[in-house]
C-alpha cells in the first residue's frame, strides 16, 4: 500500500505576544495510507486538530515535512495548495460550516462549479445522488436555517465528497451532535472508507474511534501511541468489543 | 476605565475609526464653514448696508425732468419718503475708455458712467467701506471692472469722446452697493465734481438721471412708486425696488453657501452610515463580548456607555479640529465676499454661529449611535453568546441558484448574488456612489447649463448668434431704421429680428397702475421656449415673464386679460404665454407689434441675428461695433457669459470641489466598507479556501459585488441628477424668475467621462483593498 499522508520531523510554533511562543505539535512523524481510516485521539489542548490542519496543509507547519501522495506540500503556494484542496480533499468540520446564503444542493454543488469546465448537469445529478446516498435528498432546495444538525452535518459531508476526494478530514465531525446522528454520520464516514476513501478523523468519543482502523493518541503535541484494529464489521458486538478495548488501551497510556 | 476600553478599542479598529473620525472632522469643518460664510454674510452686509445707506426706490430716466416736482413729490409724501437725491450720470461707451496697452471696455455688456458721489445716500465706497471722496484728475473704478481688466491702483484710464480727452488716474476701487453684481447691467465709475463738469460741459456722454428714494421704516415702497406714476413724474426707464440689489449683492456667496450645507449634510449622513456600518460588521465579533458582559450582571445602560463613549470622544476631538479648521477653510471661500461686500469680516457672530455645527454633528452621532445600541436591549445574554443569533428568522423564498447562472463564472456570479441577498449591507456603498455621481454632475450640469447658449432662454431671450442693443440717444430711432435696412441687405445674416422695449402702464390685480416694460417684435424668428402657452403671435396678444405671471406679481394665467394704457387709451391684451427671465428682476413681458411703441417711455431696442454658415462672429460684430457708435453689439455667448461671470466661476469652483470631494468620499468609503466587509465575511472567506477556493477566486467575488453596486449606483445617481436635481436647481432659480430650468446634460459628460473616472477610481480601490489574506492559518478562523 502506498502512503496518501507522510509527515516528517513536523513542528508547529504558534506566536503568543512578543517573546512567547507555543510548541504545539513536536516532531511529529506519521504515515497515514490510501484508503486508511484513522482517528485521532487524546486531551484537550494535546494537538490533534492542529496535526490536522498541519497534515492537510490547511495550516503551514513550522518545520519538518508533509508529503500528499509524495508530492511535498509544506512549501507550495497558496493557489496550489487551494488546488489540491479542491480536487483531491474534503473537509468536515463540527460547527460544519456551510454557505449561508446557498441551499443545501447549491452548498453541496459549490466546489464542482469552481472548475472552469465543470458539466452543470452532471454536477446537479452527482449532488442529487450524494443527498440521497446520505438521506436528505427531500431537503436539497431548503435553506440551512431549516434543517438539523445531524442533517446539516450530511450535507457537509456531500460536499466534501463531490469533487471525488483521495482524502477527508474531518475535525471532530460529530462533536455537536446527539447519539443517533454521530451514529448515522459515523456510517457513512465507514461507507465512504470501504468505497476506497482516506479518512482521518479528530475525536473524543471512544465510540466514534472505535470505527475506525488506526487510532493516534496524543499528548502535549507527540503521538504518544497508535493502536491497529480490524476493519469495523458493522456488528454491533464487533463495536462494542472494540470500544472496551480503546478504552483499556487509553488507560494503558495514562488517559 | 472607559478611556481605556476606547483607546484598546481605538488600537483594534485603526482603519475604521480614522475614517469615521475623517467623516465627523469634514462634516463639522463643512458645517462650520458653511455657517460662519452665513454669519460674515449677514454681519458684513448689514455694515455694508449701513454704510451705503442705498436707496430704496430708484427711478431711472434719461430727459429733461423738473426737480421741483420732484421735491414737491417728496415733500408730499413725507410719511413715507426721508430723503431724496437725484444722481446726474454721464453714460459713456465702453469703446471711449481707453486702459493698458490700447486696449478699451468695447466688449464689456455693462452700461458704464460717471458719476459724482452723493451727498445724502446711496454712497458708493472704498474697500474700507469708507466713503469715496475723490480727487482732481482721480478716479475710483468699479471692483467688476477691476477684475475683469485687472486695472491696479496708480494705474490710468482714458476718456476720449468727440472733442474730450482725459487721463484719469485710479485711486481707488468703488463698492457700489447698487450696482456691484454683473447681475445689474450698470456699472458707476466716481469722479472729481470738476472733472464732472468738464465732462459735462464738453457733451462726452450720454446724460442719464437716477431719481432716489431713502424711504422711513414704515415707508411703503410700492405705494410710493405707484403715487410716482401717477403723479406723472420723469420715469422712462425702469423703477427699482431696493430689495433687488440686496438679493444680486448675496446671491453668489449664498449659492456657495447652499451647496457647502448640501455636502456637509450629505458628510453627517455618510458619517452616519459608517457608524452604522461599523457596527454592524463588529457587532458578530462584539456580541459574545456583550453576552459576557450581561452574564455577569453589567447593566444595558453601562454597556451602551462602553460603545457609546468611544462616539462621545470621537465627536468632541473631531467636532474642535473641524470647527477650528472650518476658519482657515472660509477664507477660501470669502473672496468674492470680502472684494464685493466687506474687506473686513471680523463680527463675533460668526464664532458662534458656526459653533452650532460641532453641537449639532456631536448630538446627531450619539442620538444615532443610541439608536443603533439599542439591538442591545434586545439581545438576551444567552442570545448574545450564540454566535448565529444575526441569522436568525430569515427563511425568505430561495432566489438566484447557482444553476440559473448561465452568463458568469461561478465566481462573479455569487459576488453578484451576494449584493441581493445582503443588500442591506451594501446599500450604504450603493448611497454613497450615488451621492458621489449627484455631486459630481450636478454642478457639471449646471455650470454647462449656464455656459450654454440655449441659457438666453431663462434670460427671456430666443437663441441667436448675435444681438445689438441700441442705446437711448437722439438718434436712435433713425439708427434704429438704418440698422434693419443695412440687415435687410447683408447676406452675411441669415436672419433678424427687431425687439423694441418700452415702459407702459398696467393695471395691477387690485385696480391700480403699476408700470411695465413690454418688447414688442416678432417672436417667431428666434423663438423663446414657453413654461406655458405661447409667444404671441396675433393682435392683443401678450405674454408674461414668470415673476410678472406669479401671485406677487399680475397674478395672470394663461388665457387671463391684462389692461395695457397706450397713449392714453386703454387696450385689454389676452396671456398667450408665460415665459422665464431672470433679467430686469425677472419682470418682463412681450406683445405682438399691434400694441404700439410707447415712444414717450422707450427704453432700448434690441437687434437679435443669426449669422449665415461660415461667417466670422468676430468679425462681424466689429462691423457693426463701427458702423454705429452707440450700439452695444455682444455675442450671445459672451453676453450670458458676462451676465452671469460671477456665478459662472464660483460653479467651476464647485464643480472642481465636487470632484474632489466625490473622489476622496468614493475611495475612503470602498476601502473602509470592503476592509469591514472582509473582516465580517472572514469565517465565509475561510469555509470557501477550506473547500478549495484561491484567494484570487474570492476576490474576484468581492470585487464583482462592489463593481455592481457602484454601476448600480451611478446609474441611480446620474437619473437622480436629471429628475431631483433639476426639480432643486428650478426651486431655486425660481426666486430669481426661473421656475423651470432644464439642466444642460452632455451625454458624454454625464453618461462616459463621469462614470468612467468614478469606475476607474472606485475600480483600482477596490482591486487594492479587495485583498484576501493568505498568511495566516486557516484552522485560526474556524476555531475562534
Amino acid at each position: 500500500m502506498t502512503n496518501i499522508i507522510e509527515a516528517l520531523s513536523v513542528n508547529k510554533k504558534v506566536k503568543l505576544g512578543k517573546d512567547n511562543e507555543l510548541h504545539i505539535l513536536k516532531n511529529i512523524n506519521l504515515e497515514i495510507e490510501e484508503g486508511e481510516f484513522v482517528s485521532v485521539m487524546g486531551p484537550s489542548g494535546s494537538g490533534k486538530s492542529t496535526l490536522l490542519y498541519n497534515v492537510s496543509g490547511m495550516d503551514r507547519i513550522t518545520s519538518g515535512s508533509v508529503k500528499f501522495k509524495g508530492r511535498e506540500i509544506g512549501g507550495l503556494k497558496e493557489e496550489e495548495l487551494a488546488k489540491i484542496r479542491l480536487k483531491n480533499m474534503g473537509f468536515i468540520f463540527q460547527d460544519i460550516n456551510l454557505l449561508k446564503n446557498l441551499s443545501l444542493i447549491d452548498n453541496v454543488m459549490f466546489p464542482a462549479l469552481v472548475s472552469k469546465d465543470a458539466d452543470k448537469k452532471a454536477v446537479h445529478q452527482k449532488a442529487k445522488k450524494l443527498l440521497e446516498m446520505t438521506g436528505i435528498e427531500m431537503l436539497a432546495d431548503h435553506n440551512i436555517t431549516q434543517a438539523s444538525g445531524g442533517q446539516l452535518q450530511r450535507v457537509g459531508i456531500c460536499r466534501a465528497l463531490i469533487n471525488n476526494p483521495d482524502i477527508i478530514f474531518g475535525d471532530e465531525p460529530t462533536g455537536a451532535l446527539d447519539s443517533k446522528s454521530t451514529k448515522e454520520i459515523m456510517s457513512i464516514l465507514a461507507e465512504i472508507n470501504k468505497k476506497g476513501t482516506t479518512v482521518m478523523i479528530v475525536t473524543h468519543d471512544v465510540k466514534v474511534a472505535a470505527k475506525t482502523e488506526r487510532v493516534l493518541y496524543m499528548v502535549d503535541g507527540n503521538i504518544v501511541a497508535q493502536k491497529k484494529m480490524r476493519k469495523y464489521n458493522g456488528h454491533p458486538d464487533d463495536i462494542k468489543e472494540k470500544e472496551e478495548s480503546i478504552m483499556k488501551w487509553l488507560a494503558e497510556n495514562g488517559f | 476605565m472607559f478611556l481605556k476600553i476606547v483607546k484598546n478599542d481605538f488600537y483594534r479598529k485603526k482603519i475604521t475609526t480614522v475614517t469615521v473620525f475623517v467623516f465627523i472632522t469634514m462634516a463639522v469643518l463643512l458645517g462650520a464653514s458653511a455657517t460662519n460664510i452665513v454669519a460674515n454674510l449677514i454681519q458684513s452686509m448689514s455694515e455694508l448696508q449701513e454704510r451705503a445707506v442705498p436707496a430704496d426706490i430708484t427711478v431711472m430716466h434719461a430727459g429733461e425732468y423738473d426737480q421741483a416736482e420732484i421735491d414737491q413729490f417728496a415733500e408730499k409724501y413725507r410719511d413715507h419718503i426721508v430723503m431724496q437725491e437725484t444722481m446726474d450720470l454721464q453714460n459713456i461707451d465702453g469703446s471711449n475708455i481707453h486702459f493698458g496697452q490700447n486696449q478699451t471696455m468695447a466688449g464689456t455688456i455693462q452700461d458704464i458712467s460717471f458719476v459724482v458721489q452723493n451727498k445724502k445716500f446711496d454712497f458708493i465706497l472704498d474697500l474700507d467701506n469708507e466713503k469715496l471722496e475723490v480727487k482732481e484728475g482721480k478716479v475710483a473704478v468699479p471692483i467688476y471692472f477691476m477684475e475683469q481688466y485687472d486695472l491696479k491702483i496708480g494705474e490710468t484710464i482714458t476718456v476720449k469722446s468727440g472733442g474730450y480727452e482725459k487721463e484719469f488716474v485710479i485711486s481707488d476701487y468703488a463698492r457700489d452697493f447698487e450696482m456691484n453684481s454683473s447681475l445689474t447691467s450698470s456699472k458707476r465709475f466716481v469722479i472729481n465734481q470738476n472733472d464732472y463738469d468738464e465732462m459735462l460741459e464738453m457733451q462726452a456722454g450720454e446724460l442719464e438721471y437716477l431719481i432716489e428714494f431713502k424711504l422711513n421704516e414704515n415707508g411703503d415702497s410700492q405705494a410710493v412708486q405707484a403715487a410716482y406714476i401717477k403723479a406723472g413724474l420723469p420715469a422712462n426707464g425702469p423703477i427699482v425696488g431696493g430689495t433687488i440689489f440686496l438679493l444680486f449683492n448675496a446671491m453668489s456667496d449664498a449659492t456657495v453657501v447652499m451647496v457647502i450645507i448640501l455636502i456637509s449634510i450629505l458628510l453627517i449622513i455618510i458619517a452616519s452610515l459608517c457608524i452604522r456600518l461599523t457596527f454592524l460588521a463588529t457587532i458578530d465579533e462584539d456580541l459574545r463580548e456583550i453576552g459576557v458582559m450581561k452574564a455577569i450582571g453589567i447593566s444595558k445602560k453601562d454597556i451602551k456607555n462602553v460603545y457609546l463613549n468611544k462616539y462621545r470622544v470621537m465627536s468632541v476631538a473631531a467636532g474642535i479640529i473641524g470647527y477650528l479648521l472650518s476658519f482657515v477653510l472660509v477664507n477660501l471661500f470669502n473672496g468674492n465676499m470680502r472684494l464685493y461686500i466687506s474687506s473686513e469680516l471680523s463680527g463675533n457672530l460668526k464664532y458662534l454661529l458656526s459653533f452650532i455645527a460641532p453641537l449639532f454633528v456631536y448630538f446627531m452621532i450619539v442620538m444615532y449611535s443610541k439608536k443603533i445600541l439599542k439591538r442591545i436591549d434586545k439581545i438576551s445574554a444567552v442570545e448574545a453568546l450564540r454566535s448565529d443569533i444575526m441569522e436568525h428568522g430569515k427563511n425568505r423564498k430561495y432566489s438566484f441558484p447557482l444553476l440559473k447562472n448561465k452568463f458568469f463564472s461561478i465566481n462573479i456570479y455569487m459576488g453578484l448574488r451576494d449584493v441581493w441577498k445582503r443588500f442591506k449591507l451594501y446599500r450604504l456603498l450603493f448611497f454613497i456612489f450615488a451621492v458621489c455621481t449627484f455631486i459630481v454632475i450636478l454642478p457639471l450640469n449646471m455650470y454647462n447649463t449656464v455656459n450654454s447658449a440655449g441659457f438666453s432662454t431663462y434670460m427671456g431671450i430666443g437663441k441667436s448668434d448675435m444681438r445689438i442693443d441700441l442705446r437711448r440717444t437722439d438718434s436712435i430711432t433713425e439708427d434704429n431704421k438704418k440698422l434693419q435696412e443695412e440687415l435687410k441687405n447683408d447676406s452675411d445674416i441669415e436672419k433678424y429680428a427687431a425687439y423694441i422695449t418700452s415702459s407702459y402702464q398696467v393695471k395691477n390685480a387690485d385696480g391700480s397702475w403699476d408700470y411695465i416694460n413690454i418688447e414688442i417684435g416678432d417672436f417667431s424668428v428666434f423663438p423663446l421656449k414657453y413654461l406655458e402657452g405661447r409667444a404671441p403671435e396675433g393682435e392683443g396678444e401678450i405674454s408674461l415673464s414668470f415673476a410678472n405671471a406669479a401671485k406677487h406679481g399680475l397674478n395672470k394665467k394663461v388665457g387671463d386679460e391684462v389692461t395695457v394704457r397706450v397713449g392714453g387709451e386703454e387696450q385689454i391684451l389676452s396671456v398667450t404665454g408665460i415665459y422665464q427671465d431672470i433679467t430686469n428682476g425677472g419682470k418682463t413681458a412681450k406683445a405682438h407689434t399691434s400694441l404700439g411703441v410707447n415712444e414717450e417711455a422707450v427704453l432700448w431696442y434690441i437687434v437679435s441675428m443669426d449669422l449665415a454658415p461660415g461667417v466670422n462672429i468676430r468679425e462681424k460684430m466689429d462691423y457693426y461695433q463701427n458702423a454705429y457708435d452707440s450700439a452695444q453689439v455682444n455675442d450671445i455667448k459672451e453676453y450670458t457669459g458676462q451676465t452671469l461671470g460671477n456665478i459662472i466661476n464660483q460653479m467651476s469652483l464647485i464643480v472642481i470641489g465636487g470632484i474632489a470631494i466625490a473622489v476622496i468620499i468614493a475611495v475612503l468609503i470602498t476601502a473602509l466598507f470592503l476592509k469591514m466587509l472582509l473582516s465580517k465575511d472572514m469565517p465565509r472567506i475561510a469555509i470557501m479556501r477550506s473547500m478549495g477556493l484561491t484567494s484570487k477566486n474570492i476576490k474576484h467575488q468581492y470585487m464583482a459585488g462592489t463593481l455592481l453596486v457602484l454601476i448600480l449606483g451611478i446609474i441611480f445617481g446620474v437619473l437622480a441628477t436629471n429628475y431631483l436635481g433639476e426639480f432643486l436647481v428650478s426651486i431655486a432659480m425660481s426666486t430669481m424668475g426661473a421656475a423651470k430650468i432644464e439642466l444642460v446634460n452632455i451625454a458624454w459628460q454625464t453618461w462616459l467621462l463621469c462614470p468612467l473616472a468614478l469606475i476607474v477610481v472606485v475600480g483600482y480601490t477596490i482591486s487594492v483593498c479587495c485583498k484576501v489574506t493568505e498568511d495566516d492559518d486557516l484552522s485560526v478562523t474556524f476555531r475562534s
